[in-house]
């Protein structure tokens, strides 16, 4: 039995080593969760060689003919000793894991006294991200080896932030304010996922996470490249006004680059919209986003589209991006 | 099941009204209970009401008078209510409210003597057990058909063959009939057959309760699948229907949020009536610790159910009131808090964890016992580590919430009752572990179902101590790993259990033997296509990829093409299932009374048991797993005079 015990640590042991199960983290904090990760794995591999080895064994030593019922096995009711060991024995085990845990937790959660503060928030389908400076990004920019305390947080239903190799998320939640520590130790670009089934473009609703080298951050933040949303004119600023509200995970629109959602129409024809609704193409492509269940074309279907752009999206940038879609569609 | 000898003595005195009643003729077809009464009660009680509702909208000049969701809503309820008043289920207590003449020994609904009798309000808990098993299989198989699509569409990166809102709905409705209407349902329907003759009843505490109880749940699981064909589209947050998603979803969700009160509905009373069962009708002598563990099973399961059901009913009438009534409990605009949903749901979806797998433990703690011919180890702590289950499993329900925002302090109080949990668990897998030491083991088909289980439940529960932990949670939560980790403890844990007690009570069931060798061949293709799905959703979750997502990372297509294919090798073993206990029913070889040469009491009536279950109530005189103890007996049901014998544990 002992064999087959071992036999099984080994067999689980290769598995659990062989497989690269973790993404490499990105992040001190995914460092301290991975070994609570492999902590546990331990204990488990022992557990689990253990309840194989009794039952492969039981299956081998202590099998008969399945049809023949003339004899029974010793009456043995119990054993308090043996039943003191195992409750005590996972007692201590689970213990060790929970303050292993609790400490990781603790350790996790200290942003120390002076951490970046960003604002990240979710809507239907898009993640951006607000920095001090009160610029607001669709792509994440972190400098390396720095606490950044996000303050997370929702403008319609809730999404889950979520980077791989960082290992934590955290829920957006509309109404509060939920925050997360990361301080990312290894330079890279990682994608944001967001991990809570918001609607319909949750599979699309992705960013990235560009961890950067001091001087490049410092750099980076001074230039705003790319230019930050707040700038409003031009053909630039409308296609960053598409993209940073989550446009291109929905909609089709062959002039800006990435947009080739298929939940919402093509937007390659409004004009063929408008003149159905007898309306200007302007009049009628700023209606479509600010009240969108007001005209539903057919093959859609009424609910899906956030209908809270009218607020989110301020109006100079609204009325650039208006004419952007006026002027490029058909 | 027409098997009409057993007819016992008349013991219910004069008056007593046995057999079905006569068949109606002419248009008291139309008016007696049954099928056809319902088929103009359903719409006429259903659009009365309806009607109703649009008449209060002209009255109150609320335009327009036709609006879908309130108006459905309404449906949701009294349709349903219109298709119980016809098949029959109140009109004993219509009866009895207005003042008729009732017969309190009426039996006339009691029993099945053709095939008919199935399909009407029985108060037999055979009956109605049978009626659970094959209702809350079709549910398996249209449950299993949704996630074989989900598959198909996930085999490839990209959207195939769906798009995103009929997967959302694929995946929610898989997930909500599996638990609705499966794995909740599936142990009332063993524990209605089982549980009376094991305590040595004649039936349930109130046997026209327990037919209502029943025809709740194929309604319960019709409407959540009716949602599917709503304009608009199906219910699709999830089975979770996190606020405020789900409150602004296409009309199809309020068919999810109204199936799950008449499937919790059903449940309560179920659980109410295997409370009072099992407290007040067990036989002379049968102590609390001489029950066999399935009934302490069910007894710590059904406390869970009548305790926390209410909450989730609540949950998903607050959701549907924002939505239809307006009210604001989950509207942040309107001083609504989102994170107070969840609270209240995992409140119940957290015990209902432990609803569906307690009995399963049952089960197994009764065929490890039987087939290794031994007593089981350590009976007593068995049973309390049930209760302790029951317990902890009220202070855990946060643990779905580590990431959601709750107050930061709750998570590691929630986090050492979490893993706490792991005791009274493994002292149950310690306990079957050493029950089989040193056995006569016989691998019977419901043994290796069993071992099967041990050995998956093992994997599963490792890596809920692995979610347990704050840290890892916050890695792990929302991805293919909890995809992984569910499925391994409903699937490879209680949908295992259910199989392990369907093979093992079959021959008491229908009276015949399933086929053996293709009872083992259903064992290791879902035993290794189970593996081969399950087992690589681990990688992927830890890995990246993330839940109820139609569309994913190119990188990982090969893996979920091997995992969609093994998926439909797992399908199929389903049906050679279906194929066995189908044929088996009619073709199988006769079984004999008591082919386990099990102790317990349903082993010792004939198969199928008689209509009354025993002439005479039995005396139970020891415990009931004295397996090897020379000249023990569980119970004696010849002589109705208590015998002095009695061999304790």
């Amino acid at each position: 039995m002992v064999m087959i015990g071992l036999a099984a640590a080994v067999v689980s042991t290769a598995v659990a080593v062989l497989i690269p199960w973790l993404p490499i983290a990105a992040t001190r904090e995914a460092g301290r969760i991975n070994f609570t990760f492999w902590f546990a794995t331990v204990i488990s591999i022992v557990v689990f060689s253990f309840v194989t080895a009794v039952l492969v064994y039981a299956f081998i030593r202590f099998r008969v003919d399945e049809h023949d019922f003339s004899t029974d096995g010793p009456p043995i009711h119990g054993n308090t000793r043996l039943e003191v060991i195992w409750t005590t024995v996972p007692f201590l085990l689970v213990l060790a894991i929970a303050v292993v845990s609790a400490i990781v937790l603790s350790k996790d959660g200290n942003a120390g006294t002076n951490p970046l503060k960003i604002t990240v928030i979710g809507q239907q389908f898009a993640w951006t991200f607000e920095y001090p400076n009160g610029q607001i990004y669709p792509t994440l920019h972190l400098p390396i080896d720095r606490h950044v305390m996000l303050d997370i947080t929702s403008k319609d239903v809730i999404h889950s932030f979520w980077v791989p190799q960082f290992d934590q998320k955290e829920d957006a939640v509309p109404g509060l304010n939920t925050d997360l520590v990361i301080t990312p130790d290894r330079l890279g670009t990682f994608p944001v996922i967001c991990v809570e089934l918001c609607g319909l473009g949750h599979s699309l609703m992705r960013s990235e996470a560009i961890v950067m080298s001091d001087t490049n951050y410092a750099t980076w933040y001074k230039g705003a490249s790319p230019p930050p949303i707040s700038a409003s004119g031009g053909a630039a600023a409308a296609i960053h006004t598409f993209t940073s509200n989550g446009c291109v995970a929905c909609h089709t629109f062959s002039a800006i680059p990435g947009a080739n959602g298929k939940i919402g129409p093509n937007l390659g024809n409004l004009s063929v919209s408008a003149a159905a609704n007898h309306e200007p193409l302007a009049t009628f492509i700023h209606q479509a986003i600010v009240t969108p269940y007001k005209y539903i074309p057919p093959g859609y279907a009424a609910g899906v589209m956030p209908a809270t752009f009218g607020t989110s999206i301020p109006k100079a940038q609204l009325d650039n991006l208006v004419q952007y879609l006026a002027a490029h569609t058909h | 099941m027409t098997d009409t000898s057993h007819q016992p003595a008349d013991t219910h005195g004069a008056g007593a009204h046995h057999g079905p009643p006569p068949r109606p003729t002419g248009w008291h077809r139309f008016t007696a209970p049954g099928w056809l009464r319902a088929l103009w009660t359903t719409p006429a009680f259903g659009f009365f009401w309806i009607g109703f509702g649009c008449m209060v909208r002209w009255a109150a000049h609320w335009n327009p008078v036709w609006k879908s969701v309130p108006l459905v809503t309404i449906g949701t309820v009294s349709l349903p209510i219109g298709f119980l008043i016809g098949i029959g289920v109140f009109d004993y207590w219509a009866y009895y409210f207005s003042g008729r003449p009732t017969l309190p020994e009426d039996h006339s609904g009691h029993g099945a003597r053709s095939w008919r009798d199935y399909f009407r309000p029985n108060t037999d808990h055979k009956v109605i057990g049978l009626q659970y098993l094959v209702a809350t299989g079709i549910f398996f198989l249209i449950g299993g058909l949704l996630a074989l699509l989900a598959r198909a569409e996930l085999a490839r990166p990209g959207d195939q063959y769906f798009n995103p809102q009929t997967f959302n709905v694929l995946i929610s409705e898989h997930a909500a009939l599996m638990i609705f209407a499966v794995v909740v349902p599936v142990f009332a329907g063993l524990g209605n057959f089982v549980i009376p003759l094991m305590i040595g009843a004649g039936d349930m505490a109130f046997p026209r309760l327990n037919a209502l109880s029943f025809w709740l749940l194929p309604i319960g699981g019709v409407v959540m699948l009716s949602g599917m064909f709503a304009p608009g589209g199906g219910p699709s947050s999830g089975w979770t229907c996190y606020a405020p998603l789900c409150s602004h979803q296409p009309m199809g969700q309020l068919f999810y949020n109204m199936g799950v009160q008449w499937a919790g509905a059903s449940s309560i009373l179920t659980a109410l009536n295997f409370l009072v069962t099992i407290i007040t009708m067990r036989a002379p002598g049968m102590t609390f610790w001489r029950m066999p563990l399935l009934v302490w099973a069910n007894f710590a399961t059904s406390t869970l159910v009548v305790l926390a059901t209410p909450f989730i009913a609540g949950s998903q009438f607050f959701v549907l009131f924002d939505r239809v009534l307006h009210t604001n409990y989950f509207e942040t605009a309107n001083g609504g808090y989102v994170l107070g949903y969840q609270h209240i749901f995992w409140f119940y979806s957290h015990p209902a964890v432990y609803i569906m797998i307690l009995p399963g433990f049952g089960i197994i703690s009764e065929v490890v016992s039987v087939m290794s011919r031994k007593p089981i180890f350590g009976y007593r702590l068995m049973a309390l580590s049930l209760l302790g289950i029951l317990i902890l499993g009220f202070s855990v329900w946060a643990h779905h919430m580590f990431v959601s925002g709750m107050a930061p302090w709750l998570r590691v109080p929630i986090m050492v009752t979490t893993l706490l949990i792991a005791i009274p668990t493994g002292i149950k897998v310690f306990s079957w572990l050493a029950t089989m030491w040193n056995g006569r083991i016989h691998f019977t088909v419901p043994m290796l179902w069993a071992v099967g289980f041990i050995s998956m439940f093992t994997i599963g529960g490792l890596t809920g101590v692995y979610l347990g932990s704050v840290p890892i949670d916050i890695m792990a939560n929302q991805t293919y790993f909890i995809v992984a980790h569910i499925h391994y403890v409903l699937f490879g844990g209680s949908i295992f259990t259910v199989f392990t007690g369907v093979y093992y009570w079959y021959p008491k069931m229908s009276g015949r033997m399933y086929n053996e060798r293709l009872g083992k061949l259903h064992f290791w293709l879902t035993f290794i296509t189970f593996n081969l799905t399950f087992f690589p959703m681990h990688y992927l979750g830890l890995q990246g990829m993330p839940r109820r997502v139609a569309d994913y990372a190119g990188r990982f297509a090969d893996l979920n093409l091997f995992i969609s294919i093994a998926s439909f090798g797992l399908g199929a073993s389903t049906l050679i299932f279906v194929y066995n206990m189908v044929w088996s029913w009619k073709h199988g070889e006769v079984a004999e009374a008591n082919p386990w040469h099990a102790l317990t009491l349903e082993w010792q009536v004939t198969s199928p048991p008689p209509i009354f279950n025993f002439d005479d109530i039995p005396q139970v005189v020891g415990g009931p797993y004295e397996y090897g103890v020379p000249g023990a007996r569980h119970a004696i049901l010849d002589s109705p005079a208590p015998v002095p014998v009695s061999v304790d544990e």
